[in-house]
């Protein structure tokens, strides 16, 4: 039997990778509307901005606990390979991570701030150097980070589509797919927090915003999924044969029903039944507190799922074993 | 004097292989390989039914590539190719990430437990640098490996190639495979 060189913590970490990328990105862009010269969602970005630079800091971390020796990760960044997507995405993660956190401390709130520095030592000097409001820079960071994130939640997917000799993820179309379902993860988990914070209630406006953000990426990622599948069996053997493994083998029943149907299909169908009744009738948006808990867990799952299946499905394809395989 | 270039290669001649597995055995105690892993192995395929069939045995190991995936992937470069073309890991820089074991396309490395480093075979490179066969290719008792420098237009291999059929594994990966199996 084939053997798993790559397991469950690549796995958490590229969900981990992709969900930092996707909430900075809803983030930033929050940051960025305004209603009326004023900002219209700034709950929805200081939430994301504070909770985006984690996933990726512990995804970073179980990275590095997967590998043989961990201790030498630092040679990851004594050397630079362009060839290797590996080495580019150490560069870009830690750059990412850099750039999360310094947004994080843009949005901290100043009592948070002062909190956080009064337990640092006061010899420390040069620390307390750093106490600085840069919220007036906010806008800048997070323009600076958008191509980071991007290029984060773009990475995740083409570590694995850059394989030549795996067909299952050596296609174009692995990178926007990650990329999709990252920003999708992203804009699921920023609801999810929202709806969850009870000293804060969401608001309606704040839920709208979120839900639609989630259907465009929703959408997306299922205008890419598709060609994947119908190319994919228009293609060469060892592609249609590595399609297989979703389409009669081993990772049919969760890539069909728990991955695209309530990863992505009920989630999309909850999101929007919520939203079209104001979007085409003119009604009242309600946000309905329980569905969006629902539906932005669902999609949480989706995208975990979606790595999960790629990860292991991508591994057992090959251009000679698939063969013993059936 | 300029060197002059080298590019060692195996030729095989599978028919002649009887799956005795003399070269796995020497490979493992040439190179200590751990129980569990090996870095050359016997492909078996067998086709028809009693009375009418035959069986094939293949050998097969790292292929050495000339456009080697596995050192494009390696994050560290501690895989790389010699100017020979002998494909080896710098075990001092292998960061054990794996993904070179991912991405070769013969599945022809292995994951060193104890060194937490990726292992594979090195078309036994201390021996060849000191003039020495290969132990897989010593050890054949039924002739089916012949090692040899393919730009050295005196060599077996060479001689095999030019005058022989031959295919190599899975050419449509694009690495460039270098075991040449005789037809």
């Amino acid at each position: 039997m084939h053997e798993f060189n790559w397991g469950l913590l690549i796995v958490v970490y590229l969900f981990l990778g992709g969900l930092s990328a996707g909430l900075f990105f809803a983030a930033g862009l929050a940051n960025y509307l305004e209603v009326d010269g004023q900002p219209a969602y700034p709950r929805v970005a200081r939430m994301g901005a504070l909770l985006a630079p984690w996933p990726v800091a512990i995804g970073s971390a179980l990275l590095i606990l997967d590998l043989g020796n961990w201790w030498r990760f630092y040679k990851l960044f004594v050397h630079f390979r362009w060839e290797s997507p590996m080495s580019i995405g150490s560069y870009l993660l830690m750059l990412f991570t850099g750039i999360a956190f310094v947004y994080a401390f843009a949005w901290l709130p100043e009592d948070w701030r002062q909190r956080l520095f009064s337990k640092v030592p006061p010899t420390w000097k040069q620390v307390h150097r750093l106490n600085v409001d840069i919220s007036a820079h906010r806008k800048l960071i997070a323009m600076v980070g958008f191509p980071f994130s991007i290029g984060v939640g773009i990475y995740t997917g083409v570590l694995l589509g850059a394989v030549s000799a795996r067909p299952f993820w050596n296609t174009n179309l692995v990178a926007q797919m990650f990329l999709f379902s990252a920003l999708s993860s992203g804009a699921a988990a920023l609801l999810l927090a929202m709806v969850l914070d009870k000293r804060e209630p969401i608001q309606t406006h704040e839920t709208k915003f979120l839900i639609t953000l989630d259907i465009v990426f929703i959408v997306l990622e299922l205008f890419i999924i598709l060609p994947y599948i119908i190319h994919g069996q228009l293609s060469v053997l060892a592609v249609k044969q590595a399609l297989w493994l979703i389409l009669g083998g081993p990772y049919t029943v969760v890539f069909w029903v728990f991955f695209l149907g309530l990863g992505l299909l009920v989630p999309l169908g909850i999101e929007v039944s919520e939203l079209a009744p104001s979007l085409f009738k003119g009604k009242a948006f309600h946000g309905d507190r329980r569905l969006a808990l629902v539906a932005s867990s669902l999609v949480l799952l989706g995208g975990f799922l979606l790595r999960y299946i790629f990860v292991y499905a991508g591994q057992v394809s090959s251009f000679h074993r698939m063969g013993m395989l059936q | 004097m300029a060197m002059k270039k080298k590019r060692y290669a195996l030729v095989l001649d599978s028919r002649k292989c009887i799956n005795c597995k003399a070269c796995v055995v020497a490979c493992k105690a040439e190179n200590q390989v751990p129980v569990g892993n090996t870095r050359n192995w016997i492909n078996e395929a067998r086709q028809g039914e009693y009375p009418k069939l035959r069986i094939d045995f293949e050998p097969e190991q790292c292929h050495h590539c000339e456009h080697p995936s596995c050192a494009r992937v390696c994050p560290t470069g501690a895989t790389w190719m010699r100017k020979d073309g002998i494909v080896l890991v710098n075990y001092d820089d292998c960061i054990g990430c794996r993904y070179c074991m991912v991405a070769c396309p013969y599945d022809a490395r292995y994951f060193h437990e104890e060194s937490g480093t990726v292992h594979k075979c090195t078309l036994c490179s201390h021996r060849v640098d000191k003039g020495d066969l290969p132990a897989c290719v010593e050890t054949c008792p039924s002739k089916v490996r012949v090692f040899g420098d393919l730009e050295d237009p005196t060599s077996r291999v060479h001689e095999l190639l030019a005058t022989r059929r031959y295919r190599v594994k899975e050419p449509q990966t694009g690495n460039g495979p270098q075991l040449y199996y005789l037809l």
